[in-house]
């Protein structure tokens, strides 16, 4: 396991009649037991230079465990005092960085869900047949409806995962990461079919998409150039 | 005005190839200026033995302060490692801050209970928590109201 440490002081002469000095000190550890987090986004930088200005998704909630002791560290690289970052816990403000600005807060990283459906093979395919999803391509390369759902299976999709059971003429799909449905679509017939028999490749409806509560965003205040750097420790 | 430094320190020898050692440093300013935050809260120390939602921060009604930017410290001084706070920004949940853990945010209230930041124990057998908050608004209560 590893050991990061995190140390907070906070100290003023002037803000109140008495002086303040304090620190605290945590260990990441994973949520309930005494394991060091183990797992961490990197420390990055993401520059803002969009005119009109636009939000950006820093964190999804699907990037970490849902309730664990997640943590983020965030800061305004700006050196110009009226510059600022809006954060956002999904739509709500947590609050504004400014210039220089760092937080490190906990997060919840509450996961939105995916839509999943099934496609089925069946009735009688060629070789030779296409089936297109996603923007993804398959040539039949079997008549067996077991082969062919086996091939759906071996494609790479851009927005899907696929689970299945070799040589089962069934393949289930999912989302990659939640929400890119929206809140309301529910996936339909989307698979192009063109077979010279009677093949089908019928699915089942989709559960409904739901974007990711946890998500977090932030805003610049300009157009110009911002960077901001964030850092993402999770278990 | 008043001169308070937040300074945060993040190392870990082993979490990457490289070993991580980082260390920031900042004067809480008023939003968009370089004088200094004048007010505070104070340090509380509270003891919770209950599993109910409270209002560190409430936000008085009718105010608004969009345009500024305070700061929240909170921390769980609870030594049981399965012990945890739920800390939620009105009813969008932040994260949970485990035994020792702490956090430094920026705040800017919008409105009331849109902007209340709440706290709640995962036990009710009495948590020790500690929270402040450096500001410059109109008003803020520390007090209990949530709704």
């Amino acid at each position: 396991m590893a050991t990061t440490t995190a140390t907070i002081t906070l100290a003023s002469g002037d803000l109140l009649s008495n002086a303040i000095s304090f620190s605290s000190t945590a260990s990441l550890t994973k949520a309930g037991n005494s394991t060091g987090l183990t797992e961490t986004s990197g420390l990055a930088r993401t520059n803002f230079t969009d005119d009109p200005i636009h939000q950006k998704l820093i964190y999804r909630g699907d990037d970490a465990t849902s309730d664990g002791a997640n943590k983020i560290y965030m800061k305004n690289l700006s050196t110009t005092p009226s510059e600022y970052f809006q954060i956002y816990v999904n739509s709500e403000e947590m609050g504004r960085l400014y210039a220089g600005d760092w937080a490190f807060f906990p997060w919840a990283a509450n996961n939105g869900t995916k839509r999943v459906f099934t496609v089925t093979i069946a009735a009688t395919w060629a070789i030779g047949d296409t089936w297109e999803f996603d923007g993804v391509k398959l040539y039949a390369d079997s008549a067996t409806v077991g082969s062919i759902a086996n091939q759906i299976h071996a494609l790479n999709y851009p927005n899907w995962v696929t689970t299945h059971t070799t040589d089962a003429a069934t393949v289930v799909f999912e989302d990659r990461v939640s929400g890119l449905g929206g809140t309301t679509v529910v996936v339909t017939a989307d698979g192009t079919l063109n077979t010279d028999g009677n093949g089908t490749a019928n699915i089942s409806s989709a559960a409904v998409s739901v974007e990711g509560v946890g998500d977090i965003y932030a805003k610049p205040s300009v157009a110009t150039t911002m960077d901001l750097e964030h850092m993402l420790f999770r278990q | 005005m008043a001169t308070t430094t937040s300074t945060l320190s993040l190392t870990s020898p082993d979490l990457t190839g490289d070993a991580l050692a980082l260390s920031v440093s900042k004067i809480c300013y008023k939003g968009g200026t370089t004088v200094g935050l004048d007010q505070s809260t104070g340090l509380t120390r509270a003891y919770l033995t209950a599993t109910t939602s409270i209002d560190i921060f409430p936000v008085v009604k009718g105010t608004t302060n969009a345009a500024e930017t305070g700061k929240v410290y909170i921390a769980n001084l609870s030594e049981d490692e399965t012990e945890f706070l739920i800390v939620s920004l009105a009813n969008s949940v932040i994260g949970r801050l485990y035994a020792g853990d702490f956090l430094w945010m920026p705040w800017t209230p919008q409105a009331q209970h849109l902007s209340d930041i709440e706290i709640v124990p995962s036990v009710a057998t009495g948590m020790v928590v500690e929270y402040m908050a450096v500001h410059n608004f109109a008003n803020i209560y520390p007090t209990s109201a949530d709704s």
